[in-house]
């Protein structure tokens, strides 16, 4: 395997990660948003 | 069953799912199982192409790139023609869902739109002898990453989410008329870029021994495809949906 193939590969392989990664990330942020303010509206109820 | 009746079970099911509520489960319980199927077809694919397959008698052991240039290439117009019909939807029956979707698609499409250009850089350097040329496939090709930029763009710059769905859902559609130009660029121009290799009808120019790895990566980039569509817009329907009870009780399930 040349230089140029694992290159490639590597880019394949960093791209779809990303992929997998970024809307995990986004999910989990909403979650902790929504978690968030369902903490604030129980806390700030009489 | 009638013809009639299996339609109307398929727009009762379209409906049903398109909910916010309903989507966001279909979404939790499918998405593990597309990524699932997505990286055993790529590890077997890219086992194919990187051990199993001999290198080409004029390229050498770099022609093994091929077999992600080409199923990546691929996905990069199929991913922007799913993103125009589920913008076609979005705009003229105002389906929030397609919306969701048709938004989901542009950043994958980016994804395979940059490891085609990347990979086929990589190729060409030693291929063509130069990392870049302004051949009309290429240029292209490039033109679509820069579609997929202006529609992330665009839905990102305006603050109603609905207003900015629908303004990136047109520039997709007007953009769509960029996938023949880069499908048949080497027919229609005298390009530097080899003309089509593996053909769905009549045969390929690539020997039968040497398919199947190509075959498992496009499958494994397809179910990709669907794996990250259903995370990147579960991930935006419950953004969007923030506020309802729904949402709320999801997460407190979850929790």
């Amino acid at each position: 395997m040349t230089g140029y193939v694992s290159a490639a590969y590597a880019v394949f392989v960093v791209v779809l990660a990303w992929d997998y990664i970024a809307p995990r990330v986004k999910l989990a942020r909403v979650r902790r948003a929504i978690a968030l303010r369902i903490r604030r509206e129980a806390a700030t109820k009489p | 069953m009638t013809r009639t009746s299996v339609l109307s079970r398929i727009i009762l099911w379209f409906n049903q799912t398109g909910s916010p509520p309903n989507f966001d489960r279909f979404a939790a319980r499918w998405t593990p199982w597309a990524f699932g199927f997505a990286v055993v077809a790529m590890a077997v694919g890219a086992w194919g192409a990187l051990a199993t397959v001999p290198a080409d008698y004029q390229q050498g052991e770099n022609f093994r790139i091929l077999y992600i240039h080409v199923p990546c290439a691929w996905m990069s117009l199929f991913v922007f023609v799913a993103m125009a019909i589920q913008a076609f939807i979005a705009l003229v029956w105002r389906i929030k869902a397609c919306e969701i979707l048709a938004m989901a698609c542009a950043p994958i499409g980016a994804a395979f739109t940059l490891v085609t250009l990347v990979t086929g850089s990589i190729w060409g350097k030693p291929t063509w002898g130069t990392w870049w040329t302004w051949d009309p496939r290429l240029t292209s090709e490039l033109v679509l990453l820069f579609l997929y930029v202006g529609v992330i763009g665009l839905n990102n710059a305006i603050e109603d989410r609905r207003a900015a769905a629908r303004a990136a859902s047109f520039l997709a559609l007007v953009g769509v008329i960029n996938v023949p130009i880069v499908h048949f660029a080497v027919q229609w121009w005298n390009t530097l870029h080899q003309g089509e290799t593996v053909r769905l009808i009549g045969p390929s120019k690539l020997d039968s021994s040497m398919l199947w790895p190509l075959i498992a990566m496009t499958l494994g980039t397809k179910a990709w495809f669907v794996g990250s569509l259903l995370q990147r817009a579960r991930a935006a329907n419950l953004e969007n949906e923030a506020p309802k009870d729904w949402a709320r009780a999801a997460v407190e399930a979850s929790a």
